[in-house]
């Protein structure tokens, strides 16, 4: 694939996560659908604003949960009845009360990595590069105190001149054009 | 600063009348009336129970549900002091919707403690070790086949603090200690909120202050009340994990029942304006972690004690397992904790009012299920020997007639109060939109 070039999108800068989500709602109200809001901690309803979907971590969350739990139940089942049976004491060899706390520790590890994971996967994540980082504001802010909505230049929409203007309405701090 | 500014111009206005909603007294009228309906059944069942052959324990069972009603108005009542005084540490937004509540319920201490001194007088009826004076009378019993040796072992060395009088005045000490905090911190509050905003920074280390010792004493006294209360029906046995098992479920229950009155609540102002679904969802997640916590608990109390497998504890365990009990201990493990933490692992659920609520239901009907496991094998007509007798049925009527006419008194309580503190940072905090809660 070529690298693109052109422009990625138009940043709008915010000084509070309201600002943001009324932006992002009007945007998304008036028909924009290639956006993003960008904060430098969990805004949920600038998710919701811009038409968050459901996505899958929670139920790799709970595949990898059960999956880890039956795996060691499974283990700890095979080791002491098939392949290493010993007598404990008199207790039979499948004594599942002992077999419940490592499979729950395996529950919880492998609920935690695929939740972690499932979600950079996701994400597409690591990735190397973001056009978006080419915005020095962004760059600055984006981590700290700064609340970003970018509409990007794939939407049908988009107008160099006119979507600058339309931003602009939203009295945000500024208004950049983003190179790919 | 912009944000300021910003959360001012879109922040909901406080309504003008923070008292609690007419149908509060709705509430209160058809807990009367459920609370008259089932102490008319116990009572008939109490005389169906003593009529029937061979075992007579109709009065014996009323006694025994009484003791469980006890402890679930109990556990709402000094329960909601605890978590009042964690919440008043802890801070958090969600604890000011329910501080209200959780005030009401320390209030209603003393219908507690009448509830109590019924089952003081019939100490001889629930528990082996009041019915014995001194060693002499142990070993006569011991002859005459009342007791076994371990029972007599155990009694008399237990009899320092298995007495009568111990029981009586651990219990009112108990009650004392509680009163106090239920009466200082109530009283305070008021005050609080009858200064300015220029004091709040004092309020809050105040109440930091006498809460932190206050949750501190109340794990002890609690421990206390739970080995005298329920423990000590089978003198044979001991958990140290006892009181702390009972501290957990508190939470348990008084969280449950805290969401569901201010969810019921939030149908009418002032809590219609002030529940945002941030704090909903919050005090979701907070009862989900005590689901997880009690069955951490009691699993590791029955996972040592099967490990161990000694004669002298596994015992409770088998009287718990043996003879049909086992039925009944999967059916708690399922509305303990199976039901709670597979619903309350959804988002949507935890934010959905009506789901939560049919949730926290489960959760309370759970407690009184546990209750009911606890205390009938204790007894010696029970142990191992799950049956049917009318008497058994006790354990519906006389806890639903003592938790209506609690819940009555509770509203009572509710009505006095307006339903939120006014000099209280958060306060302004609620009042914002949901997306303003940086």
């Amino acid at each position: 694939m070529p690298p693109r070039e052109g422009t990625y999108g138009l940043l709008a800068e915010f000084d509070t996560p309201g600002d943001l989500v009324r932006a992002a709602r009007q945007a998304r109200q008036d028909g924009w659908r290639r956006l993003d809001c960008y904060t430098p901690y969990p805004v949920e309803e600038a998710a919701e604003a811009i038409g968050f979907h459901r996505d899958k971590v929670p139920l790799l969350c709970l595949i990898g949960g059960l999956l880890g739990g039956a795996a060691m139940f499974a283990l700890e089942t095979w080791i002491s009845v098939l392949a290493y049976p010993i007598n404990v004491a008199g207790r039979p060899t499948y004594s599942w009360p002992a077999f419940i706390v490592p499979a729950y520790e395996w529950t919880i590890l492998w609920a935690g990595l695929s939740a972690a994971f499932g979600m950079l996967a996701l994400n597409g994540l690591p990735a190397l590069y973001h056009p978006l980082f080419n915005a020095p504001n962004f760059r600055d802010g984006a981590t700290t105190d700064k609340f970003f909505l970018c509409l990007e230049a794939l939407d049908p929409k988009f107008d160099l001149a006119e979507s600058k203007a339309y931003l602009e309405n939203f009295r945000p701090v500024s208004v950049v054009e983003v190179e790919y | 600063m912009a944000h300021e500014s910003h959360a001012q111009t879109h922040a909901k206005t406080l309504p003008a009348d923070l008292g609690a909603p007419a149908l509060v007294d709705g509430w209160r009228n058809r807990a009367l009336v459920v609370g008259v309906i089932f102490t008319v059944i116990a009572v008939i069942l109490a005389f169906l129970g003593q009529s029937q052959d061979p075992e007579h324990l109709g009065w014996d069972h009323f006694l025994r549900g009484w003791t469980m009603g006890l402890m679930l108005t109990f556990g709402f009542s000094v329960g909601g002091l605890a978590l009042l005084m964690v919440q008043y540490c802890s801070g958090g937004k969600y604890g000011l919707l329910l501080r209200r509540p959780l005030e009401a319920m320390s209030r209603t201490l003393p219908l507690v403690f009448g509830y109590w001194v019924v089952t003081a007088i019939f100490m001889k009826r629930l528990y082996l070790w009041a019915q014995f004076k001194g060693d002499a009378d142990t070993a006569a019993a011991v002859k005459a086949g009342i007791l076994t040796e371990i029972q007599k072992h155990c009694i008399d060395f237990k009899r320092p603090m298995l007495n009568p009088f111990a029981f009586v005045w651990v219990s009112v000490l108990c009650f004392a200690i509680w009163g106090f905090y239920t009466w200082r911190l109530n009283a305070l509050a008021l005050k609080r909120d009858a200064q300015g905003p220029e004091t709040t920074p004092f309020w809050i280390k105040k109440f930091e202050n006498i809460s932190g010792l206050g949750i501190v004493i109340y794990a002890v006294t609690m421990t206390a009340a739970s080995i005298y209360w329920v423990m000590s029906m089978d003198p044979t046995w001991f958990s140290t994990v006892y009181g702390l098992l009972y501290l957990v479920e508190q939470g348990f229950q008084v969280l449950a029942l805290g969401i569901i009155v201010t969810l019921a609540l939030s149908k009418a102002e002032p809590i219609r304006t002030l529940l945002r679904q941030t704090e909903q969802h919050d005090l979701g997640k907070l009862t989900f972690a005590f689901v997880m916590l009690n069955i951490y608990l009691a699993f590791g109390q029955f996972l040592i004690i099967w490990s161990g497998n000694l004669p002298n504890e596994i015992n409770w365990y088998l009287d718990r397992i043996r003879g049909s009990w086992g039925v009944i201990i999967t059916l708690d493990f399922i509305f303990h904790w199976l039901i709670p933490f597979s619903v309350l692992l959804s988002r949507d659920i935890k934010r959905n009012k009506k789901r939560l609520t049919f949730v926290c239901q489960i959760m309370i009907f759970a407690v009184a299920f546990n209750q009911f496991w606890l205390i009938e094998p204790s007894f010696h007509d029970a142990a191992r020997n799950l049956h049917f007798s009318w008497g058994i049925l006790e354990y519906v009527a006389v806890p639903i007639a003592m938790m209506a006419f609690w819940i009555a008194y509770f509203c009572t309580r509710l009505k006095t109060r307006p339903l939120v503190q006014v000099n209280d940072p958060h306060l302004a905090e609620i009042l914002e939109p949901e997306h303003a809660h940086a």
